[in-house]
């Protein structure tokens, strides 16, 4: 039956891009693709979460596989629901449903200027062929939907095809995707040397079987190729251009939904082809993950703090939660390798929900940024201000968005961020003491990772949203269509049912890797807790009902409004001013701009960003300089990665091919004369040596 | 994993009991740590119990609330004054356990100090004027910094003491104490004081950190941020920054100096315990904040970009106490 | 009957090596095209001559194609196709490789390829040992001729000699491949034939010159 349903899933996707690629581009196509797509989204969850709870009638995993027909298309069908897949589509269809309703209303605002057909067949092109990445069963069904995946995404990417930034985004972003792609296919072909056979089911029975050096090759191009996909850091420098160019609900996907695509590839090669064990061989895959982990985190967030073209910040911020999913992940496979399961059940828990929560939380900021652009056309948060009075609904659903992201109860994000804080405070169970300390300096890092990220949204929810206008753009706001809100409503009480009942999240997991029952929470009340065998005095290690802590939460402010009620009686409240210190007129020059807040985490963190400041002034009298007519400061900072690493390597190569373009004659001669001169060498070589 | 809690009626009221005591004598350290910057500047000084005449004047007041200001200016002082009050209610002031710490842990009270803070910065940048944006962007690096100092004493404090569940910490320092007196005083916990307590000042925003009694541009972090507030809006503020001030002070003495609380696993002592216990946490409390209070009178306020350097060695020396234990 | 067929193998071999000689010593457009015309025959009787030695009927079939496409139709294609083309195009001016030179190295060729061939055991097949050195040879040959050739018209018999050194070897190594893909190798040479010297004649159109010297320029940078 359920087999029936995913096809059904495939089959609207397609139906719903190929009517919008057929329809002339108009109000109809908009509805017909986004609503397909809406559909077979719901779809999707509905599928992943009966899978996931009701089990799979009776068999180990879901199969769709027309891989015995050996044809072309067959080798390609060839579809496995397991419970770690089903985990992510739930993810990947809960953005999508959440995106397909905010597209309706903002392709809207495309209708006229551009062609709407392209965005909607793309678009379910897209979605679809990241679901059936996650289901693929076998390595060339795998590349297959994975370059489908990329080429789809890069279409979008230079959507708005004027502006020539956004097309020189759209080649990076090809590039390094499909210099990932190479190591993927690396990976996968190392396995297969040793499986003789493409599918994944053999992958799965040879991993144990393959010679130690090779593990770690199949891990080292899994990691590289899967984690250039995913931002890491020094690979990422595609992910700032790419994402801030497309469309925004194109940037949602990619950032929210994308990205876990990569995360699932990595888990799954990891943890089924590459026949890790509880051995200490493989530690060293999980420092790497970890310090990559880390350094991506910080660095990531510490870009996203200076930034002020919204959706760049938001993009450096997907940099640094993909960096706390690797910290999760890397503590996971260090449990795993000392043998330690249920600590690495604790960190894979940790960073699976951090996975979702990201998706979600992400998935509404970029919603929330691109309606604010779509109505005020600026990206630029200097320019912004006083949105909150004109876009109170926007507002709201960033704010939720942004305390979920940093961390805060009693959101999503607080939850994922407590796991994997635990997991770490964790790790004194290591036996191996240079590893308990690289975990302790990771930790340091990732805290903070965490304060500088709070930051980053009090800047970005501060500087847009409250206090008063700073330039004439935000006249235009006003509210967005139902359609959007409605999107972006769907992922923010997601974030706060996630943040209370984590109950729900963690059981979806628990079931979808497979954890022991008592890892589970039985009734949404429970909390959380961890338990210490080895000091029966004090059993509990930690623990964490936030149902009950929201609770207390509300109980509290109750009291105190009802204290303060008995105390001070009624008032009234008098609107006046701002306070100006009774020199009056305060404008919106006067207020802080978002290079002025971030300064001082610029300056702490000169080193990083060296920031260069040009000072040029005028004088009304170039004799006294005392009288500066205006003075002009720009301020910038600097990206270490492209200036110190890619630009010099981009130099150099293009350097040496230069000099090897001489051969380069013109003549057909020539050429023939090569190809001539190399065949008689290799003929007698091979007559010689033979 | 489904915990029970096997607590009975008594627990609770002990509980709820911790919690107001910390929460009532919250404005009472306020007030002591000015009695004493004063009479060390050889004034005399306001009496102690002032902050709760001021507490009570403020919240009769009525407000005056910026027109370019939305509705987080005004829902700010609540959420904040109930996201410290309700951290308090997972901390064990002066019984070994509170049964509300199956609800939240160490981490849950600091991420609701986070929310606090969250909440105060961008209710700082809401109403439009300079000096809520000044408030706001020294609070932002400061926070950002004293993130990874607070998370490495919390890293250092739960190997020692086995969980971030304040009652299992505070009930293994207690009964360390009862084991042998001088048991707790190992190196991790030497480095870990040291930074929980510049931890501490920079949290509350003493000195050197913030001056809370300046409202000049250059020198206020805090009071920046609150500067548009009045009425019972401020009153909420001010006593939700004097709760936090007590609410770490306690963890200070409970973790680092644990003689005086009464140990749940010896419940002989309830009975007369109950009565001297408060008298104990309240005689440490005043000298820790007689301590902090001498050393404000004693230095300047640092300037902003030496503070990074103050919490680095907040952050180094909570790194080497975690470093000492596992050697 | 073995002096008899190893004369005529060696003879046929050294016939068709003549006339590949006649064609690299060919400097003209016209020149080159008879001798090719020659070098088709020579080729279509060694064909039959393998189609007798090893009896199979088919070879047959492909000699006579082999005479028809190859020395009828495709000469008659090319002449009326480069009609249009001036006549100086068509001379061989300024050969990168002067004639006495050009000769010497296809005997070095022809040597090279007997020497690459030693070592492979097919003595036992007397059609593979006499042949299979022959069609590597005329291989080379062709290469090089391509390499020599200045006017670009020129250069199309390079390409055809190749394609004849490739279809000595198939046949000789394997006897005859199947005749529905010798006749669509054939149909394919002739496809190629037509549009290469269609595109010449557009390219000497345009540029008033095939002279492969002058056409260096078009390369960017």
């Amino acid at each position: 039956m359920i087999e029936n349903l995913l096809v059904a899933v495939i089959l609207t996707y397609i139906m719903g891009g190929l009517s919008a690629l057929l329809s002339k581009s108009s109000k109809f196509t908009i509805y017909v693709s986004f609503i397909a797509s809406l559909a077979a989204s719901i779809l999707t969850v509905a599928i992943s979460i009966s899978v996931l709870i009701l089990g799979f009638e009776g068999q180990d995993a879901l199969r769709v596989s027309y891989l015995q027909n050996a044809t072309p298309v067959g080798s390609v069908i060839d579809f496995m629901l397991d419970d770690k897949a089903a985990f992510f589509t739930l993810v990947v269809g809960l953005v999508s449903s959440a995106v397909s309703i905010y597209s309706i209303g903002y392709a809207k605002g495309y209708l006229g200027k551009r062609n709407v057909s392209a965005l909607g067949f793309l678009f379910n092109i897209f979605i679809l062929s990241m679901i059936l990445v996650v289901l693929s069963n076998n390595a060339f069904a795998f590349l297959v939907f994975w370059e489908l995946m990329s080429l789809t995404s890069f279409f979008l990417v230079i959507y708005e095809h004027e502006k020539e930034s956004n097309v020189k985004s759209g080649l990076i972003y090809l590039i390094m995707t499909h210099l990932g792609t190479a190591f993927i296919i690396g990976s996968f072909l190392t396995v297969y040397a040793q499986s003789g056979d493409l599918s994944f089911d053999s992958f799965r029975q040879s991993s144990a079987s393959i010679p130690p050096l090779m593990k770690g090759v199949v891990f080292v191009l899994a990691f590289i190729g899967f984690g250039t996909k995913a931002g890491i850091v020094p690979l990422h420098i595609w992910l700032p251009k790419a994402h801030p160019s497309a469309p925004s609900n194109v940037s949602a996907l990619m950032s929210a939904v994308m990205l876990k695509v990569a995360i699932y590839g990595l888990v799954r090669t990891i943890f089924d082809f590459s026949g890790i064990g509880p051995s200490q061989d493989f530690t060293w895959w999980g420092i790497l993950m970890f310090a990559a982990g880390s350094v991506s985190s910080l660095i990531g967030v510490l870009y996203a703090v200076v930034e002020h073209d919204i959706k760049r910040a938001l993009a450096f911020h997907s940099i640094e939660n993909i960096g706390i999913i690797f910290i999760g992940l890397g503590i996971s496979v260090i449990f795993y390798s000392f043998n330690l399961m249920p600590l690495s059940m604790l960190a894979l828990a940790a960073s699976m929900y951090h996975t979702m929560n990201h998706a979600i939380f992400k998935g509404l900021l970029f919603m929330g940024a691109g309606s604010v652009i779509s109505r005020i056309h600026i990206r630029d948060i200097e320019r912004m201000g006083g949105l909150i009075k004109k876009m109170p609904w926007t507002a709201l659903f960033f704010l939720i968005g942004a305390i979920s992201i940093a961390g805060f109860p009693p959101f999503n994000g607080f939850i994922s961020e407590w796991l994997t804080m635990q997991a770490l405070l964790s790790s004194y169970q290591i036996p191996s003491v240079p590893v308990q300390i690289i975990i302790a300096f990771g930790s340091l890092v990732l805290a903070l990772t965490l304060g500088v990220a709070a930051a980053t949204f009090v800047k970005l929810f501060g500087i847009s949203f409250l206090s008063k206008g700073r330039s004439d753009h935000v006249n235009e706001a006003k509210e967005v269509p139902r359609m959007m809100l409605l999107g972006k409503g769907i992922l923010a009480s997601l974030c706060i049912i996630l943040g209370i009942f984590p109950a729900a999240g963690i059981n979806l997991i628990a079931s979808a890797f497979d954890f022991p029952s008592s890892m589970q929470l039985a009734t949404p009340f429970d909390a959380l807790s961890i338990q210490n065998e080895n000091n029966p005095a004090a059993p509990n290690f930690a623990s964490l009902s936030i149902p009950v802590a929201i609770v207390l939460l509300g109980s509290m402010g109750l009291a105190v409004f009802g204290f303060a009620r008995v105390i001070g009686g009624k008032q009234k409240k008098t609107v006046y001013g701002t306070w100006d210190c009774g020199f009056g007129g305060l404008t919106e020059r006067m207020e802080y701009t978002a290079t002025s807040l971030s300064q001082p985490i610029r300056s702490v963190f000169k080193a990083l960003y060296k920031p260069q400041y040009h000072v040029q002034k005028d004088f009304h009298f170039n004799s006294n300089q005392y009288l500066p007519k205006s003075i002009k400061v720009e301020s910038a900072t600097r990206d270490v990665f492209e200036e110190r690493l890619y630009s010099p390597t981009v130099h150099a190569a293009i350097g040496i091919l230069d000099r090897i373009r001489r051969i380069q004659t013109g003549k057909v001669n020539a050429y023939i004369l090569y190809i001539m001169i190399t065949l008689l060498i290799l003929l007698v070589i091979v007559r010689v040596f033979s | 994993m489904a915990l029970e809690p096997v607590f009975g009626i008594a627990d609770w009221v002990i509980g709820i009991f911790q919690t107001l005591a910390i929460i009532v004598l919250a404005p009472l350290m306020t007030g002591v740590m000015r009695k004493v910057k004063a009479s060390s500047q050889k004034r005399v000084g306001s009496s102690i119990f002032q902050p709760y005449y001021d507490l009570l004047k403020l919240m009769r007041k009525d407000e005056v609330i910026s027109d370019q200001s939305s509705w987080i200016f005004r829902f700010t002082p609540w959420v904040v004054f109930a996201a410290t009050a309700t951290a308090a209610l997972f901390i064990p002031a002066f019984v070994s356990f509170t049964p509300f710490s199956i609800a939240g842990d160490l981490l849950l009270v600091v991420g609701l100090f986070g929310l606090a803070r969250f909440f105060t910065m961008l209710a700082g940048l809401d109403v439009a004027s300079a000096f809520g944006g000044l408030g706001s962007s020294r609070e932002m690096m400061m926070s950002a910094l004293i993130e990874p100092a607070l998370f490495i004493t919390i890293f250092a404090i739960s190997l020692t003491y086995g969980g971030t569940n304040v009652s299992t910490i505070v009930s293994s320092a207690v009964d360390a104490t009862i084991a042998s007196s001088a048991g707790i005083i190992t190196p991790t916990l030497i480095f870990a004081s040291i930074s929980f307590f510049i931890v501490l000042m920079a949290e509350t925003g003493r000195i050197p950190f913030d001056n809370p009694a300046t409202h000049l541009e250059l020198t206020m972090v805090h009071e920046a941020m609150v500067l548009e507030y009045s009425g019972r809006s401020l009153a909420l503020l001010e006593w939700a920054q004097s709760i936090k001030m007590a609410i770490l002070l306690t963890l200070l003495v409970n973790i680092f100096a644990p003689w005086g609380i009464v140990s749940a696993g010896q419940p002989q002592q309830l009975g007369s315990a109950i009565l001297i216990a408060p008298l104990i946490l309240a005689g440490k409390m005043l000298i820790v904040a007689i301590l902090i209070a001498h050393i404000e009178t004693r230095i300047a306020k640092w300037r902003l970009f030496r503070i990074p350097d103050l919490l680095a060695m907040a952050m180094s020396s909570s790194m080497i106490g975690v470093i000492f234990f596992y050697l | 009957m073995d002096f008899p067929q190893f004369d005529i193998l060696a003879v046929s071999s050294a016939l068709l090596l003549v006339t590949t000689f006649g064609v690299v010593v060919r400097q003209g457009f016209l020149d080159w095209l008879s001798a090719y015309r020659y070098q088709a025959i020579a080729l279509s009787a060694v064909t039959a001559i393998i189609a007798y030695v090893t009896g199979i009927w088919e070879i047959y079939i492909a000699a006579a194609l082999t005479l028809a496409i190859k020395a009828i139709i495709i000469p008659k294609v090319l002449t009326f196709v480069t009609q249009k083309i001036k006549l100086e195009v068509k001379i061989e001016e300024n050969p990168y490789v002067s004639l006495r030179l050009s000769v010497l190295i296809s005997a070095v060729l022809v040597a090279l390829s007997y020497f690459l061939v030693l070592e492979i055991p097919i003595k036992s097949d007397p059609v593979v040992a006499a042949y299979l050195p022959l069609s590597i040879s005329l291989f080379l040959i062709g290469l090089f001729i391509m390499v020599i050739r200045r006017m670009a018209l020129n250069q199309v018999v390079g390409l055809l000699i190749i394609e004849n050194g490739l279809f000595l070897f198939a046949t000789a190594l394997t006897h005859g491949t199947s005749l529905i893909i010798e006749i669509g190798i054939f149909v394919d040479i002739l496809v190629g034939v037509i549009i290469s010297a269609i595109l010449l004649v557009r390219i000497s159109h345009t540029f008033d010159t095939l002279d492969i010297g002058k056409l260096e320029s078009l390369k960017d940078s």
